[in-house]
């Protein structure tokens, strides 16, 4: 089964881990995996987070590091840099930060 | 359980404060400390290396901190704790290992001397008994990152009865009642 | 094992003082003091014992309060009610019982969590 961090959670720490993760809810701190990050429309994180790919349709604010991809979708909010491979930034998503896509 | 439900995968380690409304479950590792006003659900799989204060908890895998409940706490079979427990309800399950303190409020035998209890006065005490039975429940343990426990100390909202036989005056209990 | 019946000490009697034996026991009456049993020792819902208690196996299912080393098991089973400190290899809790003390089981843990 997913990964999920549901829309009441909070956490405030360190996330790891292998695999996929689901945020609804809030996180703080910092997210590390080796899989993919989705931050639905209801998610909090300001987290610095490094992953292989990340999409983003509720809020982040930190730096992100993609391995592959990241992506805003149309109601995703992002404040921080990015740097991947890939970026992908949804007509409607709002972003401020640098872009690295230096391999 | 039409509530979402969390779920903390196998390989995920969080470490930090994870708190919220919603029924948690864990088969990777927590570490830290956990708010929940649900259930915390810990599979066999799963580790839990912190303060947890919660409304239950149910332990299949490991549990390494004190976990307040305000309703229960269960240990199962393959649940292995070391900690402290207090809730009203606690159950621990053949096979489930565990090392620590079990606090389930007042257990009080409100009978003194048992042998002179049976003889005298057998039937007096069972008000009492259901007093602190129900009234056990509504009371939110709060969130202490080490509860101190050294001293068990008597529910406050409970009603004693006030007991005075020949065993003289230091075995008298003192009423306590207190009104919310 | 079970060759001898069980020794009762029925809803009557009050004991003060030590007890101590082989052979299983089943206590519904009251007993204060120290109880030292070699095999199964069963305290009845009616049974009241204030005593630290050493045996193999306790089956607890009345009111018990004092310490408790058993080499084989405790059960405290769900209308108990128990105010003790418990050593023994397995011990348990029934939905119901009411319990009160320190529990201490060997509790091994994978490498790496403490």
């Amino acid at each position: 089964m997913a990964n999920v961090i549901g829309k009441s959670i909070v956490i405030d720490g360190e996330i790891s881990g292998d695999e996929d993760l689901v945020v609804q809810g809030t996180v703080k701190g910092k997210i590390m995996l080796k899989e993919s990050l989705l931050v639905e429309s209801s998610g909090t994180v300001e987290a610095d987070i490094q992953t292989q790919n990340v999409e983003i349709s509720g809020a982040v604010t930190g730096d992100i590091q993609a391995f592959s991809k990241v992506e805003i979708k149309s109601d995703g909010r992002v404040v921080g840099n990015i740097k991947a491979p890939r970026i992908l930034i949804a007509d409607g998503a709002k972003f401020k930060g640098n872009v690295d896509m230096d391999r | 359980m039409a509530d979402t439900n969390t779920i903390v995968g196998q390989t995920i380690l969080i470490k930090g404060n994870l708190q919220g409304d919603e029924d948690l479950t864990v088969q990777g590792r927590i570490e830290g400390s956990v708010h929940l006003s649900k259930t915390l659900i810990v599979e066999p799989t799963g580790v839990v290396k912190a303060e947890v204060s919660v409304c239950n908890a149910i332990i299949s895998g490991i549990m390494v901190g004190n976990v307040n409940a305000t309703e229960s706490v269960e240990l199962a079979e393959t649940g292995r704790m070391i900690g402290d427990i207090r809730a009203p309800r606690v159950i621990i399950t053949e096979g489930a290992r565990f090392k620590g303190q079990v606090d389930m409020g007042d257990v009080a035998s409100n009978r003194e001397s048992p042998v002179r209890a049976v003889v005298a006065k057998p039937a007096r005490f069972e008000p009492a008994r259901k007093a602190s039975a129900t009234a056990a429940r509504p009371t939110p343990v709060p969130a202490r990152p080490a509860p101190a426990r050294a001293e068990p100390k008597p529910e406050p909202h409970i009603e004693k009865k006030e007991l005075v036989d020949e065993e003289g005056a230091s075995k008298k209990k003192i009423v306590v009642r207190k009104r919310r | 094992m079970a060759n001898e019946p069980p020794g009762v000490i029925g809803k009557g009697i009050a004991i003060r003082g030590n007890l101590s034996g082989e052979g299983d026991l089943i206590i519904e009456g009251t007993v204060e003091g120290e109880i030292s049993l070699k095999n199964h020792l069963t305290i009845e819902e009616t049974g009241v014992v204030r005593a630290d208690i050493k045996s193999e196996r306790l089956t607890i299912r009345g009111e018990m309060s004092g310490n408790i080393e058993a080499s084989d098991r405790v059960a405290i089973q769900a209308n108990a009610r128990v105010t003790s400190d418990i050593k023994a290899p397995v011990v348990v809790i029934e939905d119901g019982a009411r319990f009160k003390g320190k529990v201490d089981m060997d509790v091994e843990l994978p490498d790496g969590i403490l």
